[in-house]
């Protein structure tokens, strides 16, 4: 596979993982496991696509776009880094590292489309004083959608032509300690994930819940379709007893 | 009240779904910082709107103008939003002595509580559970990793079409009503300890950390490792430590990415150097 048609590829996914139509698609088509297989096809080594993909992913779990605002791109930090992972053979945890500046920049890559939507928003209100509904349609759905595709595909078309190579060159040319770093904090960092999910709902009072099921795995080794029968479980029984206890209450 | 109520019934159900539909189509793609999400939710209604005024001009633009002001709100729960507009603009259309303001506030009001609601619900807890069960198996190389983040969308959607339902059948005071009872707290509550204790098991998983100090004792060449100590004593205790570590630090230092990454990166960094890691 040669580095212009990764380079197309690329900047396609994170068009189509990035665009907005349809509320809560990008969450699928720009997450890290999807644009981890598709580059696994690619590169014909789905299974390390997949596992740097899920990788990946683990550092956005928690991410809430709070009033629209997307503070951490997880399509960006894929298209790039899973590419240049699976050309160059760098290790998950590298990779992981890696992503994470890209992760960041998209956030400005959607300031930048938020801001050219101002145009088809005026444009709208010209459409609604002379009634014209069908202007509105284009305004909501088309226009920002061929913009977003000139914001979201040239950069990352330009950074797959050399990513491989300058991924490469990076990781040959740095210092045992520095690789060695980066594969420790590819580890630690799904933990920021993980925090912001206690930031927004880890309250004092439910908090042990929390611990109940980082020691099942800790002590019991059970795996993650077994924790959530018993967490459905748990959650169920909590909630039948506060509605029964609701009722009584007369509230 | 019945001078309020739709005497002839314009809006049947297959509209009430298009609304839905074509706010679920626009979705953020026209957030702007101007208004945020107000020309989906005047795109949303532009086609009913133009059943309720069919000869009148002036009415219809003065709602599509209406429906075109700031909003911004959590899409899935907030589907009913747009639907109970929708309502209420039926009984405008045929009450011209309603206020327009009327509907506006009750917009305003709706859009911050259901937010709080479906940021923690849908986002907070419904997302991250479906996305890391797609990560468990992802992460040993199984394709059907791949199908969860879809179940998320068609999950998204579906709780969008009975939400849109529900909120144009109720009404506004029932929705109010709903939304201020404490049930509403009860199931938040019941799906915050779903989310907790998934991400507790995932965060085992997941989070990587092992110390390789050691201290060799010169007369019996024994080696100690204080990576063992401290599983004998707490197992996973440098992954969690890192967490509330994390946490700590949002929530005393505010949600600086940049600035805790590379806090992390540097740290890994030189620990790796001094042979902490």
């Amino acid at each position: 596979m040669n580095n212009l048609t990764i380079a197309i590829i690329s900047g396609l996914l994170y068009f189509i993982g990035t665009q907005r139509v349809g509320y809560g698609l990008s969450t699928a088509t720009g997450s890290p496991i999807v644009s981890g297989f598709i580059f696994g096809l690619l590169y014909n080594d789905v299974e390390t696509g997949l596992i740097i993909g899920a990788s990946i992913q683990l550092l956005y779990l928690g991410v809430v776009f709070t009033g629209g605002n997307v503070p951490n791109d997880q399509s960006l930090a894929a298209c790039i880094a899973i590419p240049a992972a699976l050309a160059t053979g760098i290790s998950v945890d590298v990779a992981v590292a890696l992503s994470i500046p890209f992760g960041l920049l998209g956030a400005f890559v959607d300031q930048i489309r938020r801001t050219t939507n101002l145009i088809w928003l005026h444009k709208a209100d010209e459409y609604a004083a002379k009634c014209d509904i069908k202007g509105i349609e284009r305004c909501a759905l088309v226009y920002p959608t061929i913009t977003a595709f000139f914001i979201r595909f040239i950069p990352v078309f330009l950074v797959n032509l050399v990513g491989p190579e300058a991924a490469k060159f990076l990781v040959d040319n740095l210092p045992a300690w520095v690789t060695t770093g980066l594969g420790v904090a590819g580890g630690v960092l799904p933990a920021i994930g993980f925090a912001i999910i206690l930031l927004q709902i880890g309250r004092k009072e439910i908090l042990p819940f929390y611990f109940i099921g980082y020691f099942l795995v800790k002590y019991l080794n059970l795996g993650t379709m077994a924790i959530a029968v018993f967490g459905v479980c748990i959650a169920l029984l909590i909630y039948y007893k506060s509605t029964m206890e609701h009722r009584k209450d007369g509230v | 009240m019945s001078e309020n109520t739709v005497t002839n019934k314009v809006i049947q159900k297959k509209h009430v779904n298009q609304t839905h539909l074509y706010w679920w189509l626009g979705g953020e793609n026209s957030n702007s910082y101007e208004r945020l999400q107000a020309l989906s939710f005047c795109n949303a209604l532009a086609k009913n709107l133009k059943l309720l005024y069919p000869d009148d001009k002036e009415g219809l633009r003065e709602a599509l103008e209406r429906n075109l002001e700031f909003f911004n709100t959590e899409g899935t729960i907030g589907a009913m939003v747009p639907a109970i507009t929708l309502a209420m603009e039926e009984k405008k259309a045929q009450d011209k002595e309603m206020s327009g303001e009327l509907i506006t506030n009750l917009k305003l009001g709706l859009m911050g509580p259901i937010a709080g609601i479906g940021d923690t619900l849908i986002w907070g807890t419904m997302k991250a559970i479906i996305l890391a069960l797609g990560c468990s198996f992802a992460l040993q190389g199984n394709p059907l990793g791949v199908v969860f983040p879809f179940l998320f969308t068609l999950m998204v959607f579906v709780i969008g079409r009975y939400t849109a339902t529900l909120g144009y059948n109720l009404g506004t005071d029932a929705v109010t009503k709903m939304i201020s009872s404490g049930l509403m707290n009860k199931v938040i509550d019941a799906a915050s300890i779903l989310g907790l204790f998934m991400m507790g098991a995932l965060s085992a998983s997941y989070v990587r950390l092992s110390t390789k100090l050691q201290y060799t004792i010169e007369a019996t060449e024994t080696v100690i490792s204080l990576q063992k100590i401290l599983d004998a004593i707490i197992p996973g205790i440098l992954p969690l430590l890192a967490i509330f570590g994390i946490l700590w630090y949002f929530k005393n230092k505010g949600q600086n990415y940049v600035k805790l990454i590379g806090l992390i990166i540097l740290i890994c960094m030189v620990g790796a150097l001094i042979g902490v890691f």
